[in-house]
């Protein structure tokens, strides 16, 4: 039966269900969307009222030049840049340096030094010897205690070092031959062929970053070192008690204008990313 | 022949040549070294904090007391609280991950029935979308929409003539909507890998059943499902090893009012561990924690090697 869109008898079930899952994908794209749409609507309307319209009854952009002018707002933004930023940098400089030492095969202790590494997977001291440990450190309040723990990240190692060792084995046999170090090796010929894995695998960080709450619910008290996430968290839980003078006033406007900001460099960067993401995945999944 | 000393005796030659290949990769160790250096830091070194479980440890305090922490929390004072969080966890997760798995499957089912690429492509990112917010703007989110003063779904409600429902802060809801919340998160990112999956599936398979008069249910039931099968098991089995240790989604959704429903053993060790400075008795329900938590991921793991051999095809 060749697939005709038609009533004809034969034919009549199967457009059925095609019209009924095309309705049931626009209800689903509506239903994912509608939440969205709402906050940004209220995001650019200065009402203080609440209502169900999806576009804003008093056009206005004051949110977010409230966000980008008042220091309370504006300073939480530079931290999270900050934090995703050097997070990245140092996340990624781990994962490779890591990947690159156990794909070595003939390396001494190399077994010995996967299975230290892999059984963090596996077992953990808990959230308490961990705060501790930090604490004990020095580093509780202070931007290294959300910017070095989660730089560690076994998975996205296994990742880095599943890329690698798709690299021909014929271009580390020429580089042996000419005398070139480990180091120039990994500069010179490992990166430079990563340059996918590494948009990828950096992306994971940035979003692991930019999202992050968790370290900062644990180890920051101290609220000028709070990054954007934990801001938003506490425009929106003290609705009823916002008292500083720079943001209060704009009706709700800020809040919504608020998550707006906090979601946008995700949700901008990931589409470029998206072919790597499948590849990723599956590579976990189904190696072959 | 003049008997000499062996001097390339097995043993210490092969030392040496090991001493020798260790000095000549000195490079790999010392790029190693910082990645070393934080797992050990980060990941070893607050193992050692492990023995606190058994002392009674503030900010005030610090004094060995045997299995008193673990009596406070099996029997004693926390033991209501603490039995609660774990039956939280488990409902929680589980029907979490296995409304995760039907709906993500279900949803991949029917979206490989849109033909125009373009419009199939539109829709999985539209819906995948969620999965890159973070908890934080999520919960953010549906805490306005949610609203019992003038949110979007209360609104609605009140155009039906019925009255406001506050609905985090109630039993009887929380959960469900909890439930919901993640699916809306996460259903999109799940539909990749069956996606995927079902893309490796043999074309002849749909022919031949064409040919045999087998309609697209009946391909779907008898192809589609039984080869996904495979795929659902890994994701399965290999979520499960994670069930103890959901956290994030439940903290920034829940507060005092739906404890009760909605107290997962790692809020629980947050409010004792980190507010309350119970050190100790933190570290007794985070040891009980892990410790499960790794037999759950050794297990399954194994179970999930078990399948991925089997389909080797």
């Amino acid at each position: 039966m060749k697939e005709k869109f038609s009533f004809k008898p034969g034919y009549r079930g199967r457009t059925v269900f095609r019209i009924l899952n095309g309705i049931f994908m626009v209800l689903v794209v509506i239903s994912m969307l509608i939440p969205l749409i709402k906050i940004l609507a209220d995001s650019f309307d200065r009402t203080t009222t609440y209502g169900i319209n999806l576009w804003p009854k008093n056009p206005s952009i004051i949110a977010y030049k409230t966000i980008f002018s008042a220091e309370a707002l504006y300073r939480p933004l530079l931290i999270s840049f900050f934090t995703t930023i050097t997070g990245t940098f140092l996340g990624l400089l781990f994962s490779t340096l890591g990947a690159y030492v156990l794909i070595q095969n003939d390396l001494v202790g190399r077994n010995f030094l996967a299975f230290f590494i892999f059984f963090t997977m596996i077992f953990s001291g808990g959230l308490v010897p961990t705060y501790l440990v930090v604490k004990n450190l020095g580093m509780t309040n202070t931007l290294w205690a959300v910017i070095l723990p989660p730089s560690f990240n076994v998975y996205n190692m296994f990742l880095m070092k599943n890329f690698f060792e798709q690299i021909p084995e014929s271009l580390f046999e020429s580089a042996d031959i000419d005398g070139a170090s480990p180091m120039l090796v990994f500069i010179k010929i490992v990166l430079p062929l990563s340059l996918p894995a590494l948009a990828s695998i950096g992306l994971f960080f940035g979003v692991q970053y930019w999202n992050d709450f968790f370290n900062y619910v644990i180890y920051i008290t101290n609220t000028d070192l709070y990054n954007f996430q934990v801001k938003l968290r506490e425009l929106i839980l003290s609705e009823q008690t916002l008292t500083d003078p720079s943001i209060v006033g704009f009706g709700n406007s800020v809040r919504n204008a608020a998550i707006i900001v906090a979601m946008i460099p995700p949700m901008i960067i990931y589409p470029f990313c998206q072919r790597f993401f499948i590849t990723g995945i599956t590579m976990g999944a189904v190696k072959e | 022949m003049i008997e000499s000393i062996d001097l390339t005796s097995k043993r210490s030659y092969k030392s040496r040549k090991i001493l020798n290949k260790i000095k000549k990769d000195k490079f790999y160790y010392l790029m190693f070294a910082p990645v070393f250096i934080m797992a050990v830091i980060f990941h070893y070194i607050p193992m050692f904090g492990i023995r606190y479980a058994f002392y009674k440890f503030t900010p005030f305090k610090k004094e060995f007391i045997g299995l008193e922490n673990f009596e406070n929390i099996f029997f004693g004072v926390n033991s209501q609280r603490f039995w609660n969080a774990v039956g939280n966890t488990i409902y929680l997760s589980l029907a979490n991950l296995i409304l995760g798995i039907i709906a993500s499957v279900v949803f991949a089912l029917l979206l490989n029935e849109i033909y125009n690429k373009k419009i199939r492509s539109a829709i999985q990112t539209i819906v995948y979308l969620p999965h890159f917010l973070s908890w934080v703007v999520t919960a953010s989110i549906f805490a306005i929409i949610l609203s019992p003063q003038g949110g979007f779904v209360n609104n609605i409600l009140q155009l039906f003539g019925k009255e406001p429902i506050n609905f985090l802060i109630n039993e009887k809801w929380w959960r469900p909507i909890f439930l919901l919340i993640y699916r809306w998160k996460e259903t999109g990112w799940g539909t990749i890998i069956y996606l995927a999956a079902m893309t490796s599936i043999n074309p002849q398979l749909y022919e031949a059943a064409e040919i045999d008069g087998a309609g697209r249910w009946k391909q779907t039931i008898y192809i589609t499902i039984p080869s996904l099968i495979p795929t659902i098991l890994v994701v399965f089995i290999l979520n499960l090893g994670k069930v103890l240790n959901i956290f994030e989604s439940v903290f920034v959704l829940y507060n005092p009012m739906v404890y009760n429903v909605a107290d997962v053993i790692e809020t629980f060790t947050y409010r004792i561990g980190m507010q309350q400075a119970d050190y100790g008795l933190g570290t007794a329900i985070g040891l009980f924690k892990s410790f499960i938590a790794m037999i759950l991921v050794l297990i399954t793991n194994k179970f999930s090697k078990r399948i991925k051999g089997s389909d080797i095809l």
